[in-house]
């Protein structure tokens, strides 16, 4: 085992931080509504212009093709500067449309989509989940009937997070008529302007409306814009999840290091009812070391699976392990940050930047939910890696 | 940058698991008098050099490193070996002479494990061992303990006699030096992951095979979800354990962090799972003849040795971290 840095990642590290010391806005993300999504854009194109997005992302599609080292330390450099949260209105372009196509696109598909993603130009929602599918996606009802060169879509899909300022969706449906779970599923881009979508926003606790409903009526997709092949989306969506689990999260699980250093520095600032800082109360100080050292875990598991993911290119199901220690992990802190700031954390209009403790607590509910329960998580465990005999 | 074992390493771990299934497996714990290291098998174990992994070679060692030592004192952990092992490999890394060194190395002399608490010596390992070793943050004594009289209390742990001793044995040789502990605290640390290593083994196994209502308990949720979470622990524990192991190797400015992280971490992943592991057998779990209760103890003898939980989160807390 080794744990020292080649000249190149010492080199890359000096040079990403020298360039965030100086290019990270200044200015606060605005909170909701296409001024975010603007903010998000402005911000994933100029490290776009200055060469500095896509960092594992193959050289022939614009990335700048470093290692999954390389991207962890950038991702640690980014929480360091305290740079805008990567979880924004171009994550599912980033880490998972893009990701998905350059495994499964046609060259057709990455020529068109790849450039934009990198640069901000396109931003991308999920199509997965449904009213009546979702931690057991397999039972997705939308259809899409093939006429022609076109796909012919009607349902509902739920949980679509930024859906509003979309330009392109994942959007996985049934194409095989009377076909069943995972057979007869086809992944394939939907436009979000095309005529017979409508986008209903669900206003959630976080008070924002990041999700939204989308309903369509007759909304006809080109054949070409299938991804994989038609009627095996299942493949193509197990793809997509694989990159959500596994490394999808790179950025939050680095942040949560700097994040606890942080209410580290709280704790010696403000007091507990005892008129003691809340550091000197020993059940605080352990609850803090004991955060430091999970997130020191997390770094740990994140180097190790990402060696393993250089040498295979594809996440395997300890993404799974991983999205239950980050989890459990983030909800602890903010927990801790809770008790830490008392009265002052009752204070809140979803402004993430104004509160962001307040934020992340409600936060935590949608990560432990999102991208697979952890229940979910704790069944594909028990199947693929205990290999314990079937639920269901 | 790599964080799996590579594949000398991965040898002598597999070489390790063999020798110590063989020789000192879990199974003799069921057998009457078995507590301890023999002075049979502790020549067995020095006779093909376990105890000098991380010594130069120059002393005798086999000039490995703290990354073979942790994989070595894992796999001990999950056969619950006595602590006389770890007592004897820290005693050879202590500054006594030549020939003293040579006989700690083979095997043909013991070495107990002694903690200090309160005025006296809490002496755990095999009682007819000619020396004992207490180890500090800071430093260490080896102690003689040829004629001291010694008090043997009911020991909780069976893989281990436990004697205290009130007032302080003739002194051997001191050592000023941080490197036992660190030594001795990876390697508990390295015994911990191994326990919790080994209580999923037995669960997962179990549940693979006992039926309730009709099904494999494997099948049911309430099974295989606490299951789920043992695998997080262990994955986080022994990601940690590795990071640390390496990182004195490297003599990495933040090692004692990361060790102070792992030993917390390996705490909570043994305990948590042992227990766990106890809990999901149902009644089997709770009877002598069952390995589950093995693990328990044994995991709470070493989340007491080198930093408890307290101790190494106080020690973890304002230490900075460097990349």
């Amino acid at each position: 085992m080794d744990l020292r840095y080649s000249d190149a990642d010492i080199a890359f590290r000096a040079s990403a931080r020298n360039w965030l010391s100086s290019n990270v806005p200044s200015h606060r993300r605005p909170a909701h509504g296409p001024e975010a999504a603007r903010f998000d854009r402005d911000w994933q194109r100029k490290l776009f212009e200055h060469g500095w997005a896509g960092v594992a992302w193959p050289k022939e599609y614009g990335g700048l093709g470093l290692s999954g080292l390389q991207q962890v330390i950038w991702y640690e450099e980014l929480a360091r500067a305290r740079a805008p949260h990567h979880i924004n209105t171009t994550y599912v372009a980033l880490m998972h449309a893009g990701p998905t196509l350059i495994a499964r696109g046609t060259d057709a598909q990455k020529a068109f989509h790849l450039p934009r993603i990198l640069s901000g130009e396109s931003l991308w929602c999920q199509g997965f989940s449904e009213p009546g599918a979702g931690s057991d996606l397999a039972a997705l009802t939308t259809r899409g009937v093939i006429e022609g060169d076109e796909i012919v879509v009607n349902g509902a899909k739920m949980w679509t997070t930024d859906a509003r300022y979309a330009d392109y969706q994942e959007l996985l449906i049934r194409t095989e008529p009377g076909s069943e779970r995972h057979k007869g599923l086809t992944w394939v881009i939907c436009d979000m302007s095309l005529p017979g979508i409508e986008v209903k926003p669900v206003r959630t606790m976080m008070m924002d409306a990041h999700v939204n409903m989308v309903f369509y009526e007759n909304v006809r997709i080109p054949l070409a814009n299938v991804v994989g092949e038609v009627g095996k989306g299942w493949s193509t969506a197990l793809a997509t999840l694989s990159f959500e689990r596994g490394l999808g999260f790179i950025g939050d699980q680095l942040e949560l290091a700097e994040r606890v250093e942080r209410a580290i520095e709280l704790a010696g600032k403000v007091r507990t009812e005892t008129g003691k800082y809340a550091i000197e109360d020993e059940s605080i100080a352990q609850r803090l070391a004991a955060l430091k050292a999970d997130t020191m875990a997390i770094r740990a598991m994140t180097l190790a699976e990402i060696a393993e993911s250089d040498r295979t290119g594809v996440p395997g199901p300890n993404g799974s392990v991983m999205k239950l220690m980050v989890t459990a992990t983030h909800k602890a802190l903010s927990e801790l940050a809770g008790d830490l700031l008392g009265w002052e954390f009752l204070e809140f209009d979803g402004d993430r930047g104004a509160h962001p403790w307040t934020y992340d607590y409600l936060w935590s509910w949608v990560f432990s939910i999102a991208g697979g329960t952890n229940e979910i998580q704790r069944e594909i465990i028990a199947d693929r890696l205990l290999n314990l005999p079937k639920a269901r | 940058m790599n964080l799996a074992p590579d594949s000398g390493e991965a040898q002598i771990a597999e070489a390790a698991a063999d020798f110590l299934l063989g020789s000192l497996g879990r199974a003799r714990l069921h057998r009457v008098g078995t507590a301890d290291l023999s002075a049979e098998q502790r020549g067995e174990v020095g006779g093909l050099g376990w105890f000098g992994l991380a010594l130069p070679e120059q002393s005798g060692g086999s000039g490995l490193s703290a990354v073979e030592h942790a994989l070595f004192f894992r796999e001990a952990g999950r056969q619950c070996a006595p602590v006389d092992l770890l007592a004897q490999s820290l005693a050879a890394n202590m500054p006594v002479g030549a020939a003293l060194r040579e006989s700690v190395l083979g095997g043909a002399v013991g070495v107990g494990l002694a903690v200090e608490d309160a005025g006296t010596l809490r002496v755990y390992g095999n009682p007819l061992a000619e020396f004992a070793i207490a180890v500090r943050p800071q430093g260490a004594a080896l102690y003689r303990m040829a004629g001291v009289k010694a008090e043997t209390r009911p020991s909780l742990v069976p893989s281990s006699t436990l004697r205290v001793i009130a007032g302080m044995p003739p002194v051997e040789a001191e050592a000023e030096l941080p490197d036992l502990w660190v030594l001795g605290e990876l390697a508990t640390a390295a015994m911990l992951v191994g326990i919790a290593e080994a209580a999923l083994e037995l669960i997962a196994e179990y549940a693979k095979v006992r039926e309730t209502f009709g099904r494999k308990i494997g099948a049911y949720q309430a099974v295989r979800h606490p299951c789920a979470d043992m695998l997080v622990r262990i994955e986080a524990a022994r990601a940690q354990l590795y990071f640390a192991a390496t990182a004195i190797k490297e003599a990495h400015p933040s090692a004692q962090a990361h060790l102070d992280a792992a030993k917390h971490l390996a705490n909570q992943a043994a305990l948590a799972n042992s227990d766990a592991n106890i809990q999901l057998h149902g009644g089997i779990g709770v009877t002598e003849e069952h390995d589950a209760h093995l693990l328990h103890k044994q995991a709470l003898l070493l989340s007491r040795l080198f930093g408890a939980r307290r101790a190494v989160l106080a020690n973890l807390l304002h230490q900075e971290l460097a990349a």
